[in-house]
């Protein structure tokens, strides 16, 4: 079995057992949305970590997802099987009208013109007062119901919540852990790595890349619904850019580009930004310091840290292999450049 | 009626257009030239306003040296900036840079917060809000004021650049770094000079502006989406095609809010950004493509 999958393994074994373990309501909230956050973080790094373009206008497909769910629950009194299903539709088509348009775009104009989108959609939401609201929101969205004939079940203590976000970022983790290693993952890491030797040999880096895209916006919008059922409120803001610098700075400080880094990104990001309660005032100003310290110091996260300290040791045991030369079938997914160099040397 | 009407929506939207110009102008350096996705260009904006009023308000300085002062501090602080947070990220990825700014104007946006309140500033000028009437045209004189400053503003920086030893030695940086340090030019000392020089310019943007409206901590991430836009409207690193792009958003969107309707004016700028790039990958002005 991978590392990758161990870790994973071992994290969700852990989490199991934490209702039991944890009694305080308030920390129980907290861990439900490092959950929701984890699914959202994943669904960014898929196009961030793994396609290697900087999305800024994930929220679009969260606040697809989450409006979505939100009327269809409200107004058309559908339980959350279908409210999910709905959103998970409607952001993928979303991702699927908004990548086919913009990943043929240069880099800047990429970034610029994804984050237009979301910007788009959440000026439409604060004024298309029939439909969303307005500003206003949608309130009162009914609780996670799930009506199996015989079996009703409401979710509603947070244990139960717990446990359907638990269980909404085991499918989020699986899908995105068939899709990084499966050939399309590799693919799409490869288009990372090199645009160019990606197409000499016969990888289609638009092709790839929309489908790492699509992907990455039906996992918004689950993440959006399960929003909108535990919060019970959805309002323009979820479109907004605080939503998309959360998840960003989830993803890069857990590690771009590994399954596991955005998972330790979103449970570090939001007990850190409750302890940091203690400093009132000043918590965003130091949010904002650690954002650079990451990005300037530990460029690959907190998974890369572990990672160059695992290398030097293995480099201190292990005697210099004779030089091969790289090719790109050496780069492994979850490998940045320099690390695959390694491993070719 | 209706002319009278569009004409003074017009000239509201060329005041408008001036100001989105000039902290374009600065933003088109950052991002055009250098390629860092500087998101916390608003935040220097922002700066520049909150810095004018205490230096009006408070230390109670006249107004023209209050600018030259928040040029200064300004230039100052974007050469520091380029020196401790861009400088070690040169060569990486557009993403990486991105996410350095972002936590800058994370940063700046709530200590300013902290330190200055949420209260919105207004900044006091020699020149009073008395209305000058042009025919059917209305406009007070501080924003006359206000937009031949700017337009002043960049003239000066066109001359800076075109003219100068200096500006020489940036557009050879931004056209072949290489053969740019070949010849003897210290690119590293120009790069914080370019992001020295766009933090000026939408420092005193923002002063400006907030001699019309008012300085507020917040007002940042609104200005960075706007110069974005204008950025992308006029072509990248394009002095012309930024003011330009400045004029066109300003007088649409006052148009469009004046005839149509209010809530939906900052789609406007969104809009054309989608629709030109779809149709114009490359940007407005300008003709070469880079990508496969």
């Amino acid at each position: 079995m991978r590392d990758e999958s161990k870790i994973l393994l071992g994290l969700l074994s852990v989490a199991v057992f934490l209702p039991v373990v944890v009694t305080d309501d308030y920390v129980m909230h907290l861990l439900i949305m490092a959950c929701f956050y984890a699914v959202l973080a994943s669904s960014l790094n898929v196009i961030v970590g793994y396609v290697g373009e900087l999305s800024l206008g994930h929220t679009a497909y969260l606040g697809i997802g989450a409006y979505a769910a939100a009327l269809s629950a409200t107004s058309l009194g559908l339980s959350i099987g279908w409210t999910v299903a709905i959103a998970a539709l409607a952001a993928g088509l979303a991702g699927l009208v908004i990548g086919a348009l913009t990943l043929r775009l240069e880099g800047p104009y990429f970034v610029i013109v994804t984050l237009s989108f979301a910007e788009v959609l959440r000026i439409i939401s604060n004024n298309w007062v029939a439909v969303t609201n307005g500003p206003m929101g949608i309130s009162g969205v009914p609780g996670p119901h799930f009506d199996l004939g015989p079996l009703q079940f409401a979710v509603s203590s947070k244990a139960e919540f717990f446990y359907l976000a638990l269980a909404l970022a085991v499918v989020a983790l699986f899908a995105l852990h068939r899709f990084v290693y499966s050939n399309m993952g590799r693919a799409a890491v490869a288009i990372r790595e090199s645009r160019y030797v990606a197409q000499s040999i016969g990888v289609n880096p638009f092709r790839y890349a929309l489908v790492a895209f699509v992907l990455g916006a039906v996992f918004a919008g689950i993440a959006g619904a399960f929003y909108a059922h535990y919060i019970t409120f959805v309002g323009p803001d979820v479109f907004g850019f605080s939503f998309m610098a959360t998840m960003l700075i989830m993803v890069l400080i857990g590690g771009k580009g590994t399954l596991v880094g955005p998972i330790i990104g979103a449970v570090l990001v939001v007990f850190l930004e409750e302890y940091l309660r203690a400093v009132e005032e000043i918590r965003f100003s130091i949010f904002g310091i650690l954002v650079m310290i990451v990005v300037l110091f530990f460029p690959d996260g907190l998974v890369g840290l572990r990672r160059a300290l695992r290398r030097r040791s293995d480099r201190a045991k292990a005697a210099p292999h004779p030089s091969i030369v790289p090719s790109v079938s050496d780069v492994a997914p979850g490998m940045t450049e320099a690390e695959a160099a390694e491993r070719n040397r | 009626m209706v002319f009278d009407l569009a004409l003074q929506f017009t000239v509201n939207g060329l005041v408008t257009g001036a100001f989105y110009a000039l902290s374009a102008l600065g933003l088109t350096l950052i991002f055009g030239m250098m390629r860092v996705v500087n998101f916390a260009h608003g935040e220097f904006y922002m700066m520049g306003g909150i810095l004018g009023y205490y230096l009006t308000a408070v230390l109670g300085l006249n107004f023209f040296l209050t600018i030259a002062i928040v040029v200064l501090l300004m230039g100052g602080f974007g050469f520091l900036v380029d020196w401790v947070l861009i400088r070690p990220l040169r060569g990486k990825d557009i993403l990486t840079t991105a996410l350095v700014t972002i936590g800058l104007s994370i940063f700046l946006v709530n200590t300013f917060l902290v330190l200055a309140g949420t209260a919105p500033r207004k900044i006091e000028t020699p020149f009073a809000s008395k209305p000058l009437i042009f025919g059917p045209v209305v406009i007070t004189e501080a924003r006359v004021f206000a937009v031949c400053f700017g337009a002043a503003v960049i003239f000066a920086a066109h001359l800076l650049i075109q003219k100068t030893r200096l500006g020489k030695a940036m557009r050879a940086t931004f056209q072949q770094k290489e053969a740019a340090a070949l010849a003897g030019i210290n690119v590293e000392r120009i790069y914080g000079f370019t992001l020295a020089l766009g933090a000026a310019m939408a420092a005193v943007s923002g002063v400006l502006l907030g001699s019309i409206f008012v300085a507020q901590p917040t007002v940042g991430g609104l200005i960075s989406l706007k110069a974005f836009v204008v950025v992308i409207l006029g072509g990248m690193g394009s002095f012309a095609g930024a003011v330009l792009g400045g004029l066109i958003l300003g007088v649409t969107e006052s148009l469009w809010g004046g005839f149509v309707s209010t809530g939906y004016q900052d789609v406007i700028g969104f809009a054309l950004v989608i629709l030109i790039l779809l149709i114009r990958p490359q940007g407005l002005f300008r003709t070469e493509v880079e990508r496969v």
